[in-house]
């Protein structure tokens, strides 16, 4: 469980968030969704400790994230697959996923043979190098380097950027499979909103740092107002 | 045709502190012009621990130990509070830190010339009563520089940490995400830098040249030049530049004359700048975040 | 130090001129009651201070980091040494010119090089040629003189200023007064010089380029063209400052300008404010007086000027100048009054805080 409080963050001069409240529960994927620069990669990036916010707090079960370096909030079992992936070129499949591993104790072996066999198409590249992967693979990869560590959190932010729509909907259904059978945390951010909100139990609706919506999924969904003028659905 | 082996031998003493350049540069973007001065207090804290009677090994030990632990603190305490500021702050910085250093040695040990006995014989050997310029001493030097270089190469490769060494030099961002401690593989990685440069720092106290303040003067500008030629991101090219370096520095040496050999370097620097003329490495390292 | 802010915000040539024209007879004048032996020391300074002006120039307005000024001063030294000896009776003036003029010329052939070449290659590559100065001067013996160099006659004093000194030591002051009063001069002269290259085209092109190179580009600065007039006219200073330096001292071989001078003239830059004509002044001006601030402090920290620790104080003491002065003050003493000149980053940054904190 993540307990976001009245969270504000600045760069500069510029208010990114602004009294930022929500919450996202085990087994729920928890959508933050809105148009480009309403704050939703600020949001995850404060929660990993990359931003430091101006005042507010976070919550991980018994722990205070704010003021913790970010290695270390990872190291607590919260995984964050950043915008654009972070895929490490220059290394292969198998290093990239060993990366995954090394901060967590689990056993680097089983949990390689435990992602491979999750998602095979990675088993049989395991010595490319990344550069050569293609996006879906990369979307893949990414995904499992943050599972090996069997976190209990998992941020994505934009993770259909640039996946074609089949694509898409396999990685969406992949990823409430993957949070219901292992009771994760999910916080999706997307700009595709439809996709989304296909998966989510929760939606919270960012726009210029503030929250304009924070309900059930389906209820955002279906909200008019909130399709045109924030999500950019027209019905 | 045996002059190679002396270009090599001396070739690798560049490779040596060409590669410790490339380490550091590849992890934290630092060309660390004080990497020859700080190798060579490292020696001097070892190797004239000999005059008291200590064990040579023991001093190329201490020599070694001393050289890392000092490339720590340099990276804690000098280039620590200089990230995120212009390039030019810490170039400035470690400039001045070879100054420091090396007026600091001659203060303390004065500046004449120590020779430091090495185990091996450095006669040379003949051949057919020509003389070959390899003596037990120089097969020595390519064991050892060769070795360290063995070893690098395979903790980057294969061990968790240069897993993480290099997860923190390609993207330190998603490195932390991934719950590595980057700011103290940095650190690391100055050390493991150091221990390098440290090893070359002894191969040249116990050669002919012998300790005194400003010994790796020559090889930190070859080396430099080594790296810059072969790439700073690419160890394999630092390690080829240095070797060509020494090669051309023997050359100039048996053709023409001893006094210019020193300049191999540049001749190589000014050609390399001639066959790239749009200047070495303008290859933008994306950094992945 | 007004003064000197307002030189650099005078608009016209004319005002500026008579700024430094004021300033440069003001320091005339204190040199005539100061001792014989603060003269001499004043006059290196003068020497030093055009050198760390061109440095100054480079590194804060071209953004270009040169660690081989040394050589550059080498250049000029050598120059002026070799055709004086061969041409006693030209005027002073002609010789400086040359000086400058072989040193611009070693400054364009480095630069060609360099100008191509970002931050830590750029440095490093002058880093070698320094490297490269004491090897070539030690070997072309006849033009050198090799190992022990050259040996001027001392500089001439004229028959009227003489005969404006009375007393016992009237010649030897008269000596140090008139090469005091040449060194401070040419210093004049230098500073006006760089005072309308701040204020010019040039001034304003290398601004731009240090800033943002790509915008330069944009506006039609060609780029490797102004680089180079940059490194040529940083060349030229340090030629005149080495050729001054020379004539002073009336002697010079291959150890005169050694790397670790290199070193010293980044701190002094560094120290007095990169990128100021205030900065090279106070650069100048405790270059002036650094033996005396390390005999100073020998005495406080008790270390036996005699040994060796005390002959290296003056290498420590610098070294561990520039590295705290980088470390917490790197806009220098000019920076800590004034209107700070904002230098912005013009290249790649270190790992930032950000991913390392």
């Amino acid at each position: 469980m993540i307990r976001i409080e009245n969270l504000s963050v600045n760069y500069g001069a510029v208010r990114a968030l602004r009294d930022v409240s929500l919450e996202a529960s085990p087994g729920r994927v928890t959508a933050v969704l809105g148009a480009n620069g309403a704050g939703k990669t600020t949001l995850l990036r404060t929660i990993s400790g990359l931003v430091k916010p101006k005042s507010g707090s976070i919550v991980f079960g018994e722990h205070s994230l704010i003021g913790l370096a970010t290695e270390n909030i990872a190291r607590l079992g919260v995984a964050h697959v950043p915008e654009g992936r972070g895929v490490i070129g220059e290394l292969t499949v198998e290093e990239n996923l060993r990366l995954g591993a090394l901060a967590s104790k689990v056993n680097i072996s089983e949990g390689l043979e435990a992602q491979y066999a999750q998602f095979p198409a990675l088993g049989d590249r395991r010595k490319k190098y990344c550069a050569t992967l293609s996006g879906g693979e990369r979307q893949m990869l990414a995904m499992a380097r943050a599972l090996i560590a069997q976190p209990e959190v998992l941020l994505l932010d934009e993770p259909s950027l640039g996946l074609a729509p089949q694509v898409t909907s396999e990685l969406m259904k992949s990823i409430l499979r993957l949070c219901e059978s292992k009771n994760l945390t999910v916080i999706l951010v997307e700009q595709n909103a439809k996709s989304a909100l296909r998966i989510a139990h929760t939606a919270v609706v960012l726009y210029l740092g503030t929250v304009v919506a924070s309900d059930d999924a389906h209820k955002v969904a279906n909200d008019e107002d909130l399709r045109r003028y924030y999500l950019g659905l027209v019905q | 045709m045996h002059n190679v082996f002396a270009g090599l031998a001396q070739g690798l003493l560049y490779s040596l502190l060409a590669l410790s350049l490339v380490i550091i540069w590849q992890s934290t973007h630092v060309l660390n012009f004080a990497q020859g001065a700080m190798a060579m207090f490292a020696t001097y804290v070892g190797m004239t621990e000999i005059e008291h009677g200590v064990n040579y090994w023991w001093c190329v030990i201490i020599s070694v130990t001393v050289g890392v632990l000092f490339g720590g603190l340099a990276e804690r305490v000098l280039i620590r509070p200089l990230y995120g500021k212009p390039e030019i702050n810490a170039i400035v910085v470690m400039v001045g830190f070879l100054g420091l250093i090396e007026a600091f040695v001659a203060g303390i040990w004065t500046g004449v010339t120590r020779n430091i006995p090495p185990p091996f014989s450095q006669i040379f050997f003949q051949a057919h009563g020509q003389v070959i310029l390899l003596s037990p001493f120089v097969i020595f030097q390519f064991v050892l520089a060769i070795s360290i270089m063995l070893i690098a190469a395979a903790i980057f490769r294969f061990t968790k940490l240069g897993l993480q060494l290099r997860a923190s030099a390609l993207a330190p961002e998603v490195a932390r995400l991934l719950g590595v401690r980057v700011s103290r593989m940095l650190t690391i990685g100055w050390m493991f830098s150091a221990g390098v440069g440290a090893v070359a720092a002894v191969i040249i106290a116990s050669g002919n040249f012998g300790l005194y303040p400003t010994n790796m003067n020559g090889i930190f500008v070859a080396g430099f030049i080594a790296a810059v030629v072969g790439g700073l991101d690419s160890p394999l090219g630092a390690i080829a530049g240095g070797l060509l370096i020494g090669l051309t520095e023997q050359f100039i040496l048996s053709y023409w004359s001893a006094n210019f050999a020193s300049l191999g370097g540049i001749i190589i620097l000014v050609l390399a700048l001639m066959i790239r003329p749009q200047g070495i490495f303008t290859k933008n390292v994306e950094r992945r975040v | 130090m007004d003064w000197i802010r307002s030189l650099r915000s005078q608009d016209t040539t004319h005002s500026r001129f008579l700024v430094v024209l004021s300033l440069t007879v003001l320091v005339l004048l204190i040199t005539i009651f100061l001792p014989p032996v603060a003269d001499s020391q004043l006059a290196e300074g003068a020497a030093i201070a055009i050198v760390i002006l061109g440095l100054s120039w480079l590194i804060g307005w071209s953004g270009q980091i040169s660690l081989g000024n040394s050589g550059f001063m080498a250049v000029g030294a050598y120059a002026a040494s070799i055709w004086a000896q061969h041409h006693a009776t030209t005027p002073l003036v002609f010789t400086f010119f040359l000086a400058i003029v072989m040193g611009s010329l070693s400054g364009l052939i480095i630069a060609i090089p360099s100008t191509r070449l970002k931050g830590p290659y750029l440095a490093g590559m002058t880093l070698a040629f320094s490297a490269a100065i004491s090897p070539i001067a030690q070997n072309f013996t006849s033009v050198t003189g090799g190992e022990n160099g050259q040996f001027l006659n001392e500089l001439a004093t004229p028959k009227w200023f003489l005969h404006l000194f009375h007393g016992q030591n009237a010649a030897i002051n008269a000596n140090a007064q008139w090469s005091c009063d040449i060194a401070i001069v040419v210093a004049g002269v230098a500073f006006f010089f760089m005072a309308n290259l701040f204020h010019s085209r040039t001034g304003r092109a290398m601004r731009l380029i240090r800033d943002n190179d790509v915008a330069a580009e944009l506006v039609g600065i060609n780029l490797t063209l102004t680089r180079s007039v940059a490194f040529m006219i940083a060349a030229g200073f340090a030629g005149l400052g080495g050729a001054l330096y020379t004539i002073l001292n009336a002697t010079v071989n291959p150890s005169t300008f050694p790397l670790t001078l290199s070193i010293t003239l980044l701190t002094l830059m560094v120290l007095g404010g990169i990128g100021t004509l205030s900065g090279a002044v106070i650069g100048g001006i405790i270059y002036s007086f650094s033996s005396n601030l390390v005999d100073h402090i020998n005495a406080l920290t008790g270390v036996n000027p005699d040994s060796n620790l005390g002959a290296n104080m003056q290498g420590i003491i610098f070294g561990a100048l520039l590295i705290l002065t980088m470390l917490f003050a790197p806009r220098g003493i000019a920076g800590l009054w004034g209107p700070l000149r904002r230098l912005k980053k013009p290249h790649r940054r270190l790992v930032t805080n950000q991913e390392v904190k």
